[in-house]
């Protein structure tokens, strides 16, 4: 085999070109679903409270914000969520349905890891499709990622209420000073009138 | 730039330099890449892996989480092409994919969740060999086929590219894991004592078949001193009911499998023990528990309060036998078994490969 002569700068073909074709799927569109707000008092509502009975700092919260809303006059509704395949998941979606469609306004928390973030503002959307005030409670490490899935499932205004993070393995009173302190911001994402 | 009026694809047409580097460059740039490099999905190769399937390129094989990208058959080829899957092996990356957007599967929750659970491929039918799929020596790794690399990589790229499930964006995961790179596997079918995962998932022998394990990882067993198969299978059962399984995080133990990788001279022991697979399923099901006394109080009280403990005072894996699913895989060096754990809120889907 005998070596190539070197070219000249001036017997240099063209670059050859390559033509391929994007892999990504097309942007979702962004017109976004419309959120609620209550713009009347919490008193003699129906307010909805969502956990999945995983995150004991949430669980405590939601009892304290219990008391709270029925010194406010309003009514608690507490719905635990369980697992989302199989039977336990036919329920799931039942009692997620049910919930949404029997309360005035609620909030579904708490998103404080990935998947747990996805169901919580799923749980949310649930509640807005029923045209009713909804927000979704996460700490903070997990606002971003709630905010992403709101989008992408066409509900890019839902209302997000973000904690501090990490909320586990707080002292029980430090937990129920943070569900003191988060209590009014609750209802003023909710658009509760005094 | 639009594409030309004589191809049925839809997918817009890039133009850089007909150069490695360039387009290994453009993949990362553009975030469509995993870190190594990729094959130019050009129309040619498209269209070659478009002609080994059933479907029109507009064909909706799923839609797929995070950003609910709709997966249709082209933009399946496209990612494909670039993973260097055999139009031969395609029909697998879209079986895979319909896996994938059942419902029943939970991408939305498995592909954005802190866990590092990613879509675990097992293989069964008369193709593994001709398209490469493993499922000897080195089948969860190191074995070189092209089947099992490419596909297990054509479906990662469709999850990062349509799904848009990326590291650090969409997907929390903290750590992730090597098979977030892709994992496809084989059953080693003729040196199993029992039928194929595939046949007692409703398949016949004859039909190519995959079936998606949402997997958190592989967690590796190893024993020489059981000399009983019934005291190794007791063993893997203690093994596989560890404290820190996502199991005991839920509720209950009644969703989600285990997959457990048995090399094939275990699997001749075990088939000797439990001549069908049912008995071994059962067997291990039995003893897959831990006594209340190994978690410390305050986590004990958890599973207390889930109704997690029996009257006995064990705490269950799993509430069904088959839950537990044994897949007869590996070398012939024996000693070790993997367990492929699991996500548990996710129930595996079997969907076979349709050819043109």
């Amino acid at each position: 085999m005998t070596a190539a002569a070197p070219r000249s700068p001036e017997a240099a073909p063209a670059a050859r070109r390559l033509r391929i074709r994007r892999p990504t799927a097309r942007p979702p569109s962004d017109t976004g679903a419309p959120a609620f707000l209550l713009n009347r008092p919490i008193t003699g509502l129906k307010v909805g409270l969502r956990h999945e009975g995983s995150w004991r700092s949430w669980m405590l919260i939601v009892e304290e914000w219990q008391g709270f809303l029925r010194r406010d006059g309003a009514t608690p509704v507490v719905v635990q969520t369980g697992e989302r395949t199989a039977a336990e998941g036919e329920r799931t979606r039942a009692l997620v349905a049910e919930w949404a469609a029997s309360v005035d306004c609620g909030i579904s928390g708490l998103g404080t890891c990935g998947s747990c973030t996805s169901w919580s503002v799923h749980d949310a959307v649930s509640l807005e499709k029923q045209k009713r005030p909804a927000i979704v409670a996460v700490t903070e490490e997990f606002a971003q990622h709630a905010h992403n899935m709101a989008n992408h499932l066409g509900h890019k205004d839902l209302k997000v209420l973000v904690l501090p993070y990490p909320l586990e393995a707080r002292p029980e009173d430090e937990l129920r000073e943070i569900a003191r302190d988060y209590y009014p911001k609750f209802l003023e994402l909710l658009g509760a009138t005094r | 730039m639009t594409p030309p009026e004589t191809s049925a694809l839809t997918a817009e047409i890039l133009e850089l330099e007909d150069d490695p580097e360039a387009l290994f460059a453009l993949s990362l740039e553009q975030g469509w890449g995993d870190g190594a490099p990729i094959l130019p999905p050009t129309d040619a190769r498209i269209e070659r892996l478009l002609a080994a399937t059933p479907h029109p390129p507009d064909h909706i094989v799923g839609v797929l989480p995070p950003k609910n990208g709709v997966a249709t058959v082209e933009l399946a080829a496209i990612n494909a092409a670039m993973a260097g899957v055999l139009p031969a092996a395609f029909p697998f990356v879209l079986a895979a994919l319909e896996a994938i957007s059942a419902p029943e599967w939970n991408a939305f929750a498995l592909t954005t969740t802190t866990s590092s659970v990613f879509p675990m491929l097992i293989a069964n039918g008369p193709s593994r060999d001709a398209l490469g799929i493993n499922y000897r020596a080195g089948c969860l790794g190191g074995a070189a086929g092209r089947g099992s690399m490419t596909i297990g990589r054509a479906v990662s790229l469709c999850l990062r590219n349509v799904g848009g499930q990326k590291a650090g964006e969409t997907s929390r995961t903290v750590f992730g894991q090597p098979a977030r790179f892709g994992l496809c596997f084989g059953e080693w079918e003729e040196r199993s004592p029992w039928p194929s995962l595939a046949q007692r998932r409703g398949f016949r022998a004859d039909q190519d078949v995959v079936t998606v394990h949402g997997g958190m990882g592989t967690f590796p067993l190893a024993d020489v001193n059981n000399d009983s198969a019934e005291d190794l299978a007791y063993t893997i059962a203690k093994s596989i009911a560890f404290p820190l399984n996502n199991w005991y995080l839920e509720p209950t133990g009644a969703t989600g499998q285990l997959v457990l990788c048995i090399n094939p001279i275990w699997a001749k022991r075990f088939g000797e023990a439990f001549p069908k697979i049912e008995s071994l399923q059962e067997y291990l099901c039995e003893n897959a528990w831990q006594p209340i006394e190994l978690w410390r109080e305050a986590n004990a009280k958890i599973l207390r309060d889930k109704g997690r403990v029996d009257a006995k005072g064990r705490v269950a894996l799993v509430e069904r036998p088959e839950q537990l699913v044994p897949v007869v895989c590996g070398g012939l060096g024996s000693l070790h078994a993997v367990a492929l754990t699991s996500f548990c809120e996710s129930e595996m889907q079997s969907v076979a490969a349709l050819r043109a």
